[in-house]
């Protein structure tokens, strides 16, 4: 759910942008991050673990601990606590290692 | 690029440093890896203190403005969203936009890389749902997102229960809050008294059995006074205290000390916040983990010794300004923060061992 009026800082969330996690749309506001929006939109599950597979979501919000990784924009392994939301982007998760030797990676 | 003075974070002991740096005419770059400056001030909604004399109390995000606001006459070349990711063999710096990485050859640098918050490990803790107390205020205080409606708080230091009080404000139900030791951890007895009128029980010499949840938290198990206790969650918050962050002094080939009270593992350094490299400063929670204030003064003195060594003014001068910062931060730091810097110190001037590494 989104704070509409912070009970300190007040009314902030002014712009209103739409995002589309699995080709869904979402209500976001600007300047909120893309792992706050999601989380919004009761959200929580951002992907899974390498190894044991195990279900990860936003831990430190810092960008320290790569919990929040997803796939944005067509990038993978995206730092979601770290990256604003813009208008039309498009988020999937991350259930695997990113190809890494790949045309686009300038390999 | 070249510059005087390279600054790495714009937290509050960064920005103090750019003041002091800025204002006495040195060429300042100051780099952070976030989109805005004030690191982990803007989502502070609580009042600050003590804070130095020229500071006031204030709350956290309006000592953010005040910190930025003051810089607003220098020529201060900022790097947002730009990260050091290591060193070139003639000393600069590397420094990457995500993109490109290019090379930053700076006179002195003033390392003020902040803390990090440390999880606290039990059965389960990686699922979605559980994450730092830290985050959970960024979410409601900077992100205006309501990480959950039911949580429990692991923890119960000042800063939990500051982040408990402005949780339960914006509506989250604030079921417990968990300590492992036999007494509640934070010393601001007014909060605490806040806390537990709100009806928060605080489980004293209680710990975490594991959480359960398919795909995000729904269940945690207390144990306390031999029985476990279940609550229905989707928000649990850890607050496990704070680290520096110290990967760019690995990466310098700086020398560490351990000093429990401040942290555990930190750069060694002498009383003008120098580390063992001649260009190399550094100020804030990098130099161990203290209070805001203490913060702030940290920053002023790495940014007056800069000053001096660059010849903006004079040794005396230095000597002087230093001498009052330190005398102030004696007054405002915790005293056994103060007495383990010292220590810090002192142990780095007269070393156990010749040529040692760590002492």
């Amino acid at each position: 759910m989104h704070i509409k009026d912070h009970p300190v800082l007040g009314k902030q969330l002014q712009e209103p942008v739409t995002i589309y996690f699995k080709d869904q749309p979402y209500q976001a506001y600007q300047q909120q991050t893309v792992a706050a929006a999601l989380i919004a939109n009761d959200i929580k599950k951002f992907g899974v673990s390498r190894k044991n597979i195990q279900d990860r979501g936003l831990f430190c919000s810092r960008g320290r601990c790569c919990s929040c990784y997803m796939t944005v924009n067509g990038e993978d392994h995206v730092r979601t606590c770290m990256t604003r939301v813009e208008e039309g982007m498009e988020i999937y998760p991350n259930l695997e290692d990113p190809e890494v030797r790949r045309d686009g990676n300038g390999d | 690029m070249e510059t005087d003075v390279l600054i790495i974070g714009a937290g509050p002991a960064g920005l103090a440093a750019a003041l002091e740096t800025a204002s006495r005419g040195l060429a300042v770059i100051l780099i952070d890896e976030s989109s805005s400056l004030g690191g982990q001030l803007p989502q502070q909604t609580q009042l600050i203190r003590p804070l130095p004399s020229e500071y006031g109390p204030l709350r956290g995000f309006e000592l953010a403005e005040k910190l930025i606001n003051q810089l607003e006459d220098y020529p201060i070349n900022y790097l947002l969203q730009h990260r050091v990711v290591g060193l070139y063999a003639d000393g600069s710096v590397g420094v990457t936009d995500e993109e490109n990485v290019f090379p930053v050859k700076a006179k002195k640098m003033i390392m003020a890389t902040g803390a990090a918050e440390r999880a606290v490990a039990f059965p389960k803790w990686t699922m979605p749902g559980i994450m730092t107390i830290g985050a959970a205020q960024t979410l409601i205080n900077r992100d205006f997102v309501l990480p959950g409606n039911e949580a429990v708080i692991i923890g119960s230091s000042d800063f939990a229960m500051d982040v408990a009080l402005q949780l339960m404000a914006v509506g989250v139900n604030v079921k417990g809050i968990v300590e492992e030791q036999p007494e509640v951890q934070a010393s601001d007895n007014v909060k605490i008294e806040q806390v537990q009128q709100s009806g928060v029980p605080i489980y004293l010499n209680a710990s975490i059995i594991e959480a359960r949840g398919n795909g995000e938290v729904a269940e945690i198990d207390i144990e306390h006074t031999g029985t476990v206790l279940t609550e229905k969650v989707d928000l649990v918050c850890v607050d496990g205290g704070r680290s520096p962050i110290l990967d760019l002094f690995y990466q310098l080939g700086c020398s560490f000390g351990y000093q429990e009270k401040l942290g555990g593992w930190i750069p060694q350094y002498n009383s003008n916040f120098q580390t063992d490299r001649e260009d190399a400063f550094l100020a804030g929670n990098a130099a161990g983990i203290t209070s805001q204030g203490a913060i702030l003064l940290t920053g002023m003195v790495a940014g007056i010794s800069v000053c001096e060594k660059l010849q903006a003014i004079s040794h005396d001068e230095a000597q002087q300004i230093r001498g009052s910062l330190f005398k102030e931060l004696e007054i405002l730091e915790d005293k056994d923060i103060w007495e383990s810097r010292i220590h810090h110190i002192e142990r780095y001037a007269n070393p156990k061992l010749k040529d040692q590494f760590i002492s």
